[in-house]
């Protein structure tokens, strides 16, 4: 493995008194694809904000790696789950990507033409292009989707995180945006939330599991004996081949 | 309406009632959607009644009722989004508190006040028919404010809008942006105060632009159809009124409500089809 992006050094976060997460320490590499899994109410959102700095830790301390004097904004795409947002909101899915854009320095309406450029390229990436002009009310689970991950990559991030994002959609959208992110993880370093242990193995490079504190996070495989620590219950494994 | 018409090019007063209605339409228009939008209508009702406050100082000392407005809308708009950033759990508490504060100070001081000023019950009710050409004019500024400030700012507003989290993750002060937008609300306020009044000034805010909301794919597409529908409705109060001789006001605000109503129901009706 090549540089650390994001170093987690004993970091803990308390709501009020609720401990969320304790003491978790956990390197991500450049350009890997990283899955960090858990029951509900693990920690794992938490854990994304605490890396994206939506959140500041209790204990501990979180550092980015060589990327030095550059901001947040500049290298860190997140796509949330999608229930942030109302459906009814007059804005169409090309408007929604092209706020990958917008900075604290953007003025009036008007868009660069590199701007507009790279935002049809990232559509077309996505196959998304051809429902630019609808509205995001309109879509599908999948769709939407797909949209916030496009506005997502035209920020033109260095690392992609994503919370659930597949919780919304069916069996064979969910294969299609992890072929997608198994693709751009190539290039960018790609750090996903999920509930779903068994479908996430398949594609992930490395799994961290988290249940409060971090059980393990250096697993080739999942072991079942894991999954029982984790989940506390017995869970039946099931084998994905690619 | 023959009469109406007539009427029309005959006084002044009905001329400048008619500029009214459109001046106060851009503002209605473009802020309105952004009540909507962002579904804070009852928070711009606190704000709209806070505004009694700075009106009852201004009778008592003498000074512009209007420019009171004015202060006391941002004031409480400031106070309300800086208290609401830091203590979001109580938020409608906090505004049914100010709401109230601002109507019971108001009074007070009217109460103080020798001689009950007639003109109170204009900007509590609305009386369009009074608007003077220097009220006009200091509508066309305020309208004017707004659209330069949205106008520059737009994509921000937009952005945090849409989704606080991510404005705030491409670096933009979305704090900063809210307290500005409440800003906004309480000019466009005071612009349709005039209009409609203080009670009711939340019906021009809301109604015309979720009527648009209903058919428009884009915020600023929301600006012009919402801008629209609010000219349509309040000229058209303004019509209806003048014959039978009714409240400006009252007649703007339930013309609103019906034309509300029906979009529902027609939407309703065309989507079961």
């Amino acid at each position: 493995m090549s540089n650390v992006v994001i170093d987690i050094d004993n970091v803990s976060f308390n709501y009020g008194a609720v401990p969320v997460l304790e003491d978790v320490s956990l390197k991500i590499y450049e350009d890997e694809f990283i899955g960090i899994i858990g029951p509900n109410a693990s920690g794992k959102s938490t854990l994304l904000k605490l890396i994206l700095g939506l959140l500041a830790p209790t204990k501990g301390v979180i550092s980015k790696y060589n990327h030095a004097g550059k901001k947040l904004s500049n290298y860190i795409g997140y796509v949330p789950q999608h229930s942030s947002f109302a459906r009814d909101f007059p804005v169409t899915v090309g408007e929604v990507v092209m706020m990958g854009h917008v900075n604290s320095g953007s003025r009036l309406f008007r868009y660069k033409k590199g701007e507009i450029e790279l935002a049809k390229q990232v559509m077309h990436k996505l196959e998304i292009d051809n429902i630019e002009k609808r509205q995001v009310g309109e879509l599908s689970g999948g769709q939407l989707q797909r949209v916030l991950i496009a506005r997502a990559l035209v920020c033109e991030p260095e690392i992609l995180i994503l919370d659930e994002p597949t919780s919304n959609v069916d069996m064979r959208v969910e294969e299609d945006i992890f072929a997608l992110l198994k693709n751009h993880s190539e290039h960018m370093t790609v750090i996903v939330v999920s509930h779903d242990i068994a479908f996430i193995s398949g594609y992930v490079d490395r799994v961290a599991c988290l249940n409060r504190t971090l059980v393990c996070h250096n697993t080739e495989s999942i072991s079942g004996k894991m999954i029982e620590e984790l989940y506390d219950a017995p869970v039946k494994m099931i084998h994905h081949h690619h | 309406m023959n009469e109406f018409i007539t009427a029309l090019t005959e006084y002044t007063f009905l001329q400048n009632a008619i500029f009214a209605c459109l001046l106060a339409s851009i503002g209605c228009g473009v802020i309105g959607s952004y009540v909507v939008v962002k579904k804070i209508s009852f928070l711009t009702g606190g704000i709209a009644h806070s505004v009694l406050a700075g009106m009852g100082m201004a009778y008592f000392y003498h000074a512009s009722p209007i420019m009171g407005a004015i202060i006391a809308a941002l004031t409480s708009s400031v106070l309300i989004g800086w208290i609401n950033l830091r203590w979001k759990e109580h938020e409608d508490v906090l505004i049914a508190a100010f709401w109230s504060a601002g109507m019971a100070i108001g009074i007070l001081f009217l109460s103080r006040t020798p001689g009950y000023n007639v003109d109170l019950m204009s900007y509590l009710f609305g009386n369009i028919l009074l608007i003077t050409r220097s009220n006009l004019l200091l509508m066309f500024l305020l309208d004017l404010v707004v659209l330069v400030v949205v106008f520059i700012y737009y994509k921000q507003f937009l952005v945090s809008v849409f989704d606080e989290e991510f404005a705030r993750l491409r670096g933009i002060n979305t704090e900063f942006f809210y307290i500005l937008l409440l800003c906004l609300i309480s000019i466009t306020i005071v612009i349709l105060i005039q209009l409609v009044g203080l009670i009711m000034v939340i019906a021009l805010l809301t109604l015309p632009a979720a009527i648009a909301n209903q058919y428009v794919t884009s915020l600023h597409k929301m600006f012009l159809l919402s801008a629209l529908i609010c000219a349509v409705i309040s000229v058209a109060g303004v019509a209806m009124s003048f014959g039978p001789d009714l409240p400006t006001g009252s007649v703007i605000v339930l013309t609103a409500c019906c034309a509300y109503f029906s979009s529902i129901v027609l939407k309703h009706v065309v989507s079961k089809r």
